[in-house]
């Protein structure tokens, strides 16, 4: 009952917006992008970070004049809730004026808010949503987050150049920390090295000493772990208890200035890859940096605010490209085109299945500080 | 000479065990009076950590001087906590209404309710995340003992521990407050009617259980490094299940099964992925609960 009463209401949208095109490309009205996000409830934060991302690259695009009419963004409150995100995605597929969508924060939200724009055939672009089949779902969704199928195989490499052959791998017990120990286990094999241990922990373990002490056993040339900051500070700070001195490697997902404010001198050291660092000297990071500590009252933006305004200007982009025929189904190819754009989070360019390609940059910790490493 | 690996988790084991202890000493003394679980002493033990970190944010303190706004506030919470969650459900002195199992047993849900509330408001306030402390502040300098490590924090919290149990024992064999609380604990209608003021009893067993509680919580959380809302949850059920393997009321008996259940879940991790070490908690409540349903140190006594 409920199915059949989704599907029908998902044809009616998608009638609906087939309709729009003809409307949309004529008006010369401004052009709508829909953005949903989470701006009240646990994530908030993000949501709230996500927007200020989104009005800085809208303000910068609007002003640039690269096409005549204005773009606007409408924010939708997802509150990071399944529910909500198809309630938005919905509404954003039912009015006539948005051309494109952009999020969810979570890849929960962002793959049930997924089904609604696959049906209705309207293109979707989330700035974090990392779960492996979410960029799979239709040829409408992409993503500007890198997945551990490219990390784990760049930092497998970049092990392997630094003579670490015996690899201990942990990772917290979930779908994404699967895919860490997966992606990267695979090529350092490949590379000719071995993975002597693996183990998963559930996220929040508080004490990380028994698995330390049994990673240490294994005698392994170097750490390669799967995890947040917050479990990345215990883990480090533990290991510097346990007097333990192993090189320990890490994912983006560990790149967070609390990561060093929590851990301490027991961070120093620690390599990771990234893909934004505020502190880089190149010129558009500078200036989005400046931008957002106008915005923020000082404070330095994180990583996803950055792959927010990048995702945004993407988004730009492909409208300016459309331009003047900006229809869905234009946009939608239009974002798919997208090579080499030269964002604050890399160059990036979306492959067949909309998953973003990045430049990866290797960093570590120095003196408080994540730093590039050449 | 037995392989340095297994004295290393040994030691992690003890100290994880020592952990849980500190929190199981408060928790069974609430227990063995009112013969009904505190909820809230989880939320209790995160008060007091949030309080440690704020006071040390303020004005950075000395660690004792720590230790002392911790315990005050600890004492403030557990005396809130009894009269809004505990008392009203005493305000009936009929034989019937003292006897009631029901009477007595809402109180497990009106403390829930108090832990739900205590947490969600901690989380509206300061978030859900990690607290950021000062690193000086942490107990967690390594000391090398020949081929194990363990840290300052270890030694520290073995101290409090005994000097939480001594005293604990001191004061419930020798002290009239300690003989009054062994009277209601033992028999609340009787001790009422003998004299004994049953209600500043049940206050003052919160007041000492929540203080070393509060105690526990900002040790630990200066153990770890890590402060946050949901903090008192783990700890709250391992305190739980140490306190049923040691029989419900024997404070010694919960200490020592809490170090045993440290030791167990240090050592499991050897054998199975950490993932199942926290299952041992659990198992070891069932095998307990099935074959020792008085606990391993448990008297047998007649329940009032």
């Amino acid at each position: 009952m409920t199915m059949s009463r989704r599907t029908t209401i998902g044809l009616l949208a998608g009638a609906a917006g087939m309709l729009a095109v003809p409307f949309g490309a004529m008006a010369e009205g401004p052009v709508y992008l829909g953005y949903q996000l989470p701006l009240t409830g646990n994530t908030a934060q993000y949501g709230q970070d996500f927007k200020t991302a989104a009005e800085i690259a809208l303000k910068d695009f609007n002003a640039s004049g690269k096409i005549k009419v204005p773009v606007e963004i409408i924010f939708e409150d997802s509150r990071s809730d399944a529910k909500e995100g198809v309630a938005i995605a919905r509404k954003f597929v039912d009015d006539d004026r948005i051309v494109a969508a952009l999020g969810d924060f979570t890849s929960t939200v962002s793959m049930a808010a997924a089904q609604v724009y696959k049906r209705a055939e309207m293109a979707q672009l989330s700035q974090t949503a990392s779960h492996p089949d979410f960029a799979k779902i239709s040829e409408w969704q992409f993503r500007n987050i890198t997945t551990q199928a490219q990390e784990g195989v760049y930092n497998a490499d970049w092990m392997n150049e630094q003579g670490l052959k015996k690899i201990a791998v942990i990772a917290e017990q979930t779908d994404w920390g699967q895919s860490v120990v997966k992606d990267f286990a695979e090529k350092v094999e490949a590379n000719g090295g071995e993975v002597v241990f693996t183990e998963f922990f559930n996220r929040g373990l508080p004490d990380f000493r028994s698995i330390i002490t049994k990673i240490e056993r294994a005698k392994p040339d170097a750490i390669y772990t799967g995890f947040f900051y917050e479990d990345g500070a215990q883990f480090l700070k533990q290991m510097q208890q346990l007097n333990i001195d192993i090189p320990v490697y890490s994912t983006s997902a560990a790149y967070n200035q609390k990561l060093v404010e929590l851990a301490g001198p027991a961070a120093e050291g620690l390599f990771l890859t990234v893909t934004f660092l505020p502190n880089s000297e190149t010129d558009h990071v500078k200036k989005f940096v400046d931008e957002w500590k106008a915005a923020r009252g000082g404070a330095e933006p994180g990583q996803f605010p950055a792959q927010a305004y990048d995702a945004v200007n993407i988004m730009l982009e492909a409208v300016a490209r459309a331009y003047p025929d900006v229809s869905r189904q234009n946009v939608r190819d239009e974002l798919a085109k997208t090579k080499d754009f030269p964002g604050v989070t890399g160059v990036t360019s979306f492959d067949e299945n909309g998953e973003a390609l990045k430049q990866l940059t290797k960093a570590t910790v120095t003196g408080g500080q994540f730093v590039p490493l050449k | 000479m037995i392989d340095p690996y297994y004295l290393q988790q040994l030691t992690i084991g003890i100290s994880l065990g020592m952990v849980y202890a500190l929190m199981a000493i408060g928790f069974t003394l609430i227990f063995g009076v009112l013969n009904v679980v505190n909820f809230a002493h989880g939320e209790v033990y995160t008060i007091g950590a949030f309080a440690g970190i704020m006071a040390i944010a303020a004005f950075g303190p000395p660690f004792l001087v720590i230790v002392f706004i911790v315990l005050a506030v600890g004492a403030l919470a557990g005396f809130s906590l009894e009269r809004v969650a505990f008392r009203p459900f005493r305000r009936f002195s009929d034989e019937a209404s003292l006897k009631s199992r029901a009477m007595r047993e809402a109180t497990l849900m009106s403390s829930l309710a108090m832990s739900i509330i205590a947490r969600e408001a901690m989380e509206l306030l300061f978030g859900s995340e990690f607290q950021t402390i000062d690193i000086g502040y942490l107990i967690n300098k390594p000391i090398s003992l020949g081929p194990v490590t363990i840290v300052n924090g270890d030694i520290i919290i073995f101290v409090v521990s005994v000097l939480m149990l001594g005293g604990l024992q001191w004061l419930l064999k020798y002290s009239a407050i300690g003989l009054s609380i062994r009277a209601v604990s033992n028999n609340p209608l009787g001790a009422k009617y003998v004299g004994i003021n049953t209600d500043r009893t049940i206050v003052l067993t919160f007041v000492i259980g929540s203080m070393m509680g509060a105690l526990a919580g900002i040790l630990v959380g200066l153990y770890y490094g890590a402060v946050f809302p949901s903090m008192g949850f783990i700890p709250g059920v391992k305190a739980f299940v140490a306190m049923v393997m040691g029989g419900l009321s024997s404070i010694p008996g919960a200490v020592i099964a809490a170090l045993v259940l440290g030791v167990a879940e240090s050592l499991s991790t050897t054998f199975v992925s950490s993932v199942w070490a926290d299952m041992v908690a659990y198992l070891f409540l069932i095998v307990t609960l099935v074959f020792f349903p008085q606990g391993l140190f448990g008297a047998r006594r007649e329940r009032v």
